[in-house]
């Protein structure tokens, strides 16, 4: 299982942050507004690369979960990886919608609308929720790994939908600015190298999220077996309890005899 | 006696079902996006002239730029004229446009025809900007660039 040294990891994480900051300064500072939409534009380099980290979390949790299914490379450790890569997905899906709705707004309009992009990342997020929830039903460790690694692959499917969707249908979402059809970028200069540090920033950040989620995966493990040594023990403790009750059982037990006694008739009426 | 043995699975039951209403609610929100929502919405325009062939009774979205000189205020709206380099229509609109509503901008106003399809009337118009992003100082370019085609 892949899993970074904590020095390496808290290493990652401050990276991200000065990233992140240097992201915000960006944007919101060095960069100049857009000619027609001003300020609110400002929201792409967040928005982008949010959707970004999006299909990437899921690219990887498809990865990890055909590599659980193929019998070769089983490894737990694939599940887990793909259940840590879907959970990042979702928030950034959801986040993806919220500053795509905060942008709509003063952009087009209108905080919501019908189109093909908009609905099939709605419909991404609702796949992977719904993966996330099927990966807690319990089952045997294999079954509930192998059926979750089935639905993330036909998720996936979705997410070629969501990128090409405003290329094969009539949207009012825009078409990509960078990865459009013609490859024929409309984006100035300084936008366009903000738009890049946005993206590499956001990818920081997931690499961080996924070491702390395995690093808490491995702490979560460790509980599940201190719990499981517990309840055996407990459970060996019990069973010695009831043998002797058992032994006692003849003095004390069914009542037979003691009919006549109050307590004993109250406590008989309640069971 | 036999406390832990009696007690354990039970909470694990319980939680099963939480997560398998949980995906199932999942999937009710798929089927209502796509069956509810998007239904009839693949297509989300209509150019101008699309819509004038058709002359569709009905709700439709009728994209197109808006006519520079064209715009004009009334008590409960604006009218203005809206083309695709082909085809020209008025549009009579009720309620406040957009924030971006101006001159040459790319508009999908939401309505329908009027009797004899002489104007359109509107009720909701949204902005469909381009995938395009400069700093103001070199806007100066053709507004049709960023027509939806």
């Amino acid at each position: 299982m892949i899993s970074l040294a904590r020095p390496a990891v808290n290493a990652l994480g401050l990276l991200t942050l000065v990233a992140l900051f240097v992201l915000a300064v960006l944007a919101l500072g060095v960069v100049p507004p857009d000619a027609v939409q001003g300020d609110a534009q400002r929201l792409m380099y967040v928005h982008v690369p949010a959707a970004w980290l999006a299909y990437l979390a899921f690219f990887v949790t498809a990865v990890s979960s055909a590599l659980y299914l193929w019998p070769r490379t089983r490894q737990p450790g694939w599940d887990l990886l793909a259940g840590s890569s879907a959970e990042i997905g979702v928030i950034f899906t959801g986040l993806t919608l919220v500053l795509g709705s905060l942008w709509g707004r003063p952009v087009w309009g209108a905080w919501w609308v019908w189109d093909a992009r908009l609905v099939t990342t709605a419909v991404l997020f609702f796949l992977y929720l719904g993966y996330l929830a099927l990966r807690r039903v319990p089952a045997d460790p294999d079954v509930r790994a192998r059926r979750a690694a089935i639905a993330a692959l036909i998720a996936f499917v979705d997410v070629p939908i969501v990128h090409f969707s405003v290329n094969w249908w009539r949207t009012l979402h825009q078409e990509a600015t960078v990865f459009n059809p013609d490859l024929d970028a409309q984006i100035e200069g300084s936008m366009a190298w903000t738009l890049l540090f946005a993206v590499v920033a956001f990818t920081l950040a997931y690499g961080y999220l996924m070491a702390r989620r395995v690093q808490l995966a491995r702490l979560e493990e460790g509980r599940e077996e201190r719990e499981l040594d517990a309840a055996i023990a407990a459970r060996v403790a019990s069973g010695s309890e009831r043998t002797d009750l058992e032994d006692r059982v003849p003095g004390e037990g069914t009542g037979k005899g003691n009919i006549g006694d109050p307590a004993v008739a109250g406590a008989g009426e309640h069971r | 006696m036999a406390v832990i043995p009696e007690s354990a699975p039970a909470p694990a039951r319980g939680r099963r079902w939480i997560y398998v209403v949980a995906a199932l609610l999942c999937v009710g929100a798929i089927a209502f996006l796509l069956l509810g929502g998007l239904r009839g919405n693949i297509v989300y325009f209509r150019t101008v002239s699309e819509a004038v062939q058709e002359n569709d009774t009905g709700r439709l979205r009728l994209a197109g730029e808006v006519v520079p000189g064209s715009i004009s205020e009334t008590d409960d709206g604006v009218t203005f004229e809206v083309t695709d380099g082909n085809e020209t229509v008025a549009v009579v609109h009720r309620g406040d446009p957009p924030d971006l509503f101006a001159e040459g901008a790319p508009v999908v106003a939401e309505g329908e025809w009027d009797d004899g399809f002489a104007a359109f009337q509107s009720d909701r118009i949204l902005i469909n900007h381009g995938n395009e992003y400069s700093p103001p100082d070199v806007s100066s370019e053709d507004p049709s660039a960023e027509h939806p085609s």
